[in-house]
C-alpha cells in the first residue's frame, strides 16, 4: 500500500483534533476549554487508531521485528546517564567533580545510545538473512 | 547693648539667607539655561531644515533627505523637544533590532531550500519527489505545531529581551522547586500568538525562532530519507515542532534550568548556545539517529557480512548550490541569534559574520583535504558535508569566541564529520544517506563543548548572559565552570532529548509504522508515495549489480 486517501484523512483529523485540543488548554479556566481538550483528545485517538487499522495494508516492509526489552533497556541507559548527570551537579559542589559526574553520565547514556540500541536492532536485521 | 547685639544678629542673618539664595540661584542657573537652550537649538535645526519647495527639487546627493523635519513632535504647536527626540532615539532602536532579527529570519528560512537540494541531491532520482516534498512540507507542518503550542512551551516565559522592547507579555515560566533553588521547565503563554501575546516584539521574536525550528526538523528527513513513509513523516515532524524541539530550546534559551545553572548552581554563565549547535542542530542530529534506527538501513545497503555499499546520489549540483545556500543563510543564523544589531554589545556581529565564515572555510578544509589523502580522491559529498560541518560547530561558540578559535573549531568539525561517518555506518550499521547525523549530532555536540573551552571572555553582551554577570569564559580562557555547563546540556540531549524522540517514534511506529513497503521501496518512493516522478522525462539508468540483486532478494521475500 502507498500513500492513500485514508492516511489523508486521518492526518487531517489529527490537525484538526490537536488544534482543538490546544484551543481547549489555552481556554481551560474558561467554560469551553475542558470540553475542547476532550473532543481534541477523542479526535487523536481515533485518527491514531484509525492510522493503526490501515498500517497492515502497507504489506511486507524490508525490516523484521526486534527484541522489544532490548529496545527498552537501551532507552534505560540513555535516561539513567542524564539522571546521574543531573544529581551529580548537587552530590558535589567543586567543578572538577561536577565534571567527572557529567562525563560519567555522558559515557552511560552513550553505552545505551551506540552499544545496546544498534545491538537490538541489528540482532535481525533483513541484510543479515 | 542688647539691641544693638540683636540686631548685629539680625543683619548676619539677613545677610547669611542674601548670600545662600544668590549661591543657590547661581548653582541653579545654568541648568535653567540648559533647558530653554536644548529646546532652543531643536527650534533653529527646524529652522535650518529644508523647505518643501526644496526637497521637491529632489535629493541626488542624498544630503537634505531625513533631518528632523521627519521627527514626529508630540505638540505640534511646541515643535519638536528633547523627550520627542528620546522617544525617536528609543524607538530607532528597536526599529533596527526587529529589522535587523526579521531580516536574518528570512535567511534563516530560505535555508529550507539549501537543505531540499543537498538532500534529495543525495539520494537517488527514483525517490527525488518524495525527498523533496518531505523538506517542503517539514516546513508547513513544523509552522502550525509551533504556533498552535511549540512557541508557548519554549519561550511563553522568555520577557525581558531590552533588544526586542522588553517582551513583557511571555511571562508565563512554569517552574519546579529542587534541592531549594527554582526551575524553569517550561513556558506557559504565547499559544497562538493570542491575549496579550499579541504584540509587535513577540511576532518578531516568533518568526525568528520558527524558522531555528524549523531546521531541526529538516534534519531528519535526510537521515530516513528513501524508504520513511510520508505519513509517519509528518506524524513525527508535528509531534517534534510542538513538543522535542520546543522543551530543550526553553531549557536553553526560554529561562529554563539549563540557562539557569549559572545563577542556582555556579555553572559559568549557565549553559550558553549561542545561536543553536545544541537546540537546533544536535536536537535535529540525535532524533534523526533516533529516526534512523527504527526505520533501518535502506535494501542493498548492507551486505551479509555487514559491509556497506555507497548508494550515490544523483544530482552533485543540487548539493553543492544547497550547500552555498545553506552557508548563506547561516549568516542569518548566527548573526542573527544577537536579537538586534544596536546596543547591549550587538556590535559583536561582524565578528560573529566572520567566525561564521572562517569555521565553514576550514570544515570544508578538514573534509576535503582528510578524505583526499584517505582515498586519494576529492570527495564531493563530504567537502560539502565538511562546510556544514564547520558551520554546525561553529554556531554555539560564533558569539564568544576569536576568528583562530573559530578556525580551529571548523577544522576538528571537518575531520570529525568524516570520522563520525564512517563509525555510524561501519560500526553502528545505521543508514544515513546524507550524513545528517554526523553533521548536526556529532557537530552540534562539539559545537557545544567548543564554548566551554574557546569562549575568550570579550564578548559583553548588556553586561550579563542568563542572569550572571560577566562575559562567557570557557576552559582555556581560564573558567572551567562553564564546561561543566556546557557537559549538562550534552548530557540532556543525549539522555533526555535522543530518550525522548526514540520513545515518541517508537509510539509512531506501533500506530502509524514509519517504513514504506518493499515493493514501494524498490520502485522508488516517487509513484507510490507523491504519484509522480521528480524527473518524469529522464531515462533511469539501471542500479548497480549489488543493488540491483538486494532488490530482487527483497522482492522475493516479500512475495
Amino acid at each position: 500500500m502507498a500513500a492513500n486517501k485514508s492516511q489523508g484523512s486521518y492526518y487531517t483529523l489529527a490537525l484538526v483534533a490537536s488544534t482543538v485540543l490546544c484551543a481547549g488548554i489555552y481556554e481551560w479556566s474558561g467554560g469551553m476549554g475542558k470540553l475542547l481538550v476532550l473532543v481534541g483528545a477523542a479526535g487523536i485517538l481515533g485518527s491514531l487508531f484509525g492510522m493503526k487499522g490501515i498500517k497492515p495494508l502497507e504489506g511486507k516492509i524490508a525490516q523484521k521485528s526486534s527484541p522489544f526489552v532490548m529496545k527498552m533497556v537501551g532507552a534505560a541507559c540513555s535516561l539513567l546517564g542524564w539522571i546521574i548527570t543531573l544529581f551529580g551537579m548537587h552530590l558535589t559542589p567543586s567543578t572538577g567533580g561536577r565534571i567527572a559526574l557529567a562525563l560519567v553520565g555522558i559515557a552511560v547514556s552513550l553505552f545505551g545510545i551506540i552499544v545496546v540500541l544498534p545491538a537490538a536492532f541489528n540482532k535481525n536485521a533483513i541484510w543479515k538473512t | 547693648m542688647k539691641k544693638s547685639i540683636r540686631g548685629s544678629c539680625l543683619f548676619l542673618c539677613f545677610l547669611a539667607i542674601v548670600c545662600a539664595t544668590a549661591i543657590v540661584a547661581h548653582a541653579q542657573a545654568p541648568a535653567a539655561a540648559m533647558a530653554p537652550s536644548a529646546d532652543q537649538e531643536l527650534k533653529d535645526a527646524a529652522g535650518k531644515a529644508p523647505a518643501m519647495a526644496d526637497l521637491a527639487k529632489g535629493d541626488p546627493g542624498g544630503t537634505t533627505t531625513g533631518t528632523i523635519s521627519d521627527v514626529p513632535a508630540a505638540d505640534s504647536t511646541k515643535g519638536v523637544t528633547v523627550p520627542d527626540v528620546a522617544n525617536q532615539v528609543g524607538q530607532n532602536k528597536i526599529a533596527i533590532n526587529f529589522v535587523w532579527t526579521l531580516v536574518t529570519g528570512f535567511l534563516v528560512m530560505f535555508m529550507q531550500a539549501g537543505f531540499a537540494m543537498v538532500e534529495s541531491g543525495l539520494t537517488r532520482v527514483k525517490n527525488a519527489n518524495h525527498t523533496y516534498m518531505m523538506n517542503f512540507f517539514v516546513y508547513t507542518v513544523g509552522l502550525f505545531s509551533y504556533w498552535l503550542v511549540g512557541f508557548a512551551i519554549q519561550m511563553g516565559g522568555a520577557a525581558g529581551n531590552g533588544n526586542l522592547g522588553g517582551l513583557q507579555s511571555l511571562t508565563g515560566e512554569h517552574t519546579l522547586t529542587l534541592f531549594g533553588k527554582t526551575w524553569g521547565y517550561s513556558g506557559g503563554s504565547g499559544m497562538f500568538l493570542a491575549g496579550h501575546t499579541y504584540d509587535v516584539g513577540v511576532m518578531v521574536l516568533f518568526l525568528f525562532q520558527m524558522v531555528f525550528m524549523d531546521t531541526a526538523l529538516t534534519i531528519v528527513t535526510g537521515a530516513c530519507a528513501e524508504r520513511w513513509k510520508f505519513l509517519a513523516f509528518a506524524v513525527s515532524s508535528a509531534i517534534m515542532g510542538a513538543l522535542t524541539y520546543p522543551l530543550y530550546g526553553n531549557w536553553a534559551w526560554g529561562g529554563g534550568w539549563l540557562a539557569q545553572l549559572g545563577v542556582n548552581n555556579q555553572l559559568g554563565k549557565g549553559y550558553c548556545d549561542f545561536a543553536g549547535s545544541g537546540v537546533v542542530h544536535a536536537v535535529g542530529g540525535i532524533t534523526a539517529l533516533a529516526c534512523a534506527l527504527i526505520v533501518g538501513p535502506r535494501i542493498g545497503k548492507f551486505n551479509r557480512d555487514g559491509s556497506s555499499n555507497p548508494i550515490i546520489g544523483h544530482d552533485v549540483s543540487a548539493v553543492l548550490i544547497g550547500c552555498f545556500i545553506l552557508a548563506f543563510g547561516w549568516f542569518g543564523f548566527n548573526p542573527g541569534s544577537t536579537l538586534g544589531a544596536s546596543a547591549a554589545g550587538n556590535l559583536r556581529i561582524g565578528t560573529i559574520a566572520v567566525d561564521t565564515m572562517l569555521a565553514g572555510c576550514t570544515g570544508t578544509f578538514g573534509a576535503l583535504l582528510f578524505m583526499w589523502m584517505k582515498t586519494g580522491k576529492v570527495d564531493y559529498s563530504m567537502s560539502g558535508n565538511g562546510l556544514l560541518a564547520g558551520l554546525v560547530a561553529i554556531t554555539a561558540p560564533s558569539g564568544f569566541v576569536s576568528p583562530t578559535s573559530s578556525c580551529i573549531i571548523g577544522l576538528v568539525a571537518g575531520i570529525l564529520v568524516v570520522l563520525s561517518c564512517g563509525f555510524i555506518e561501519n560500526v553502528l550499521k545505521v543508514d544515513d544517506p546524507v550524513g545528517a547525523i554526523s553533521v548536526h549530532g556529532a557537530n552540534g555536540l562539539w559545537g557545544v563543548l567548543s564554548v566551554g573551552l574557546f569562549a575568550d571572555g570579550t564578548s559583553n553582551y548588556g553586561g550579563a548572559w542568563n542572569g550572571v554577570t560577566g562575559n562567557v569564559t570557557g576552559l582555556f580562557y581560564g573558567d572551567a565552570s562553564q564546561l561543566a555547563a556546557q557537559l549538562v546540556g550534552i548530557s540532556t540531549l543525549i539522555g533526555f532529548v535522543f530518550t525522548f524522540s526514540f520513545l515518541v517514534n517508537l509510539a509512531i511506529e506501533f500506530f502509524v509504522g514509519h517504513r514504506v513497503s518493499i515493493e514501494t521501496e524498490v520502485a522508488g518512493l516517487d509513484l507510490p508515495e507523491m504519484g509522480q516522478l521528480g524527473y518524469p522525462e529522464f531515462v533511469f539508468k539501471a542500479e548497480p549489480d549489488y543493488l540491483a540483486h538486494a532488490n530482487k532478494e527483497a522482492v522475493a521475500a516479500a512475495a
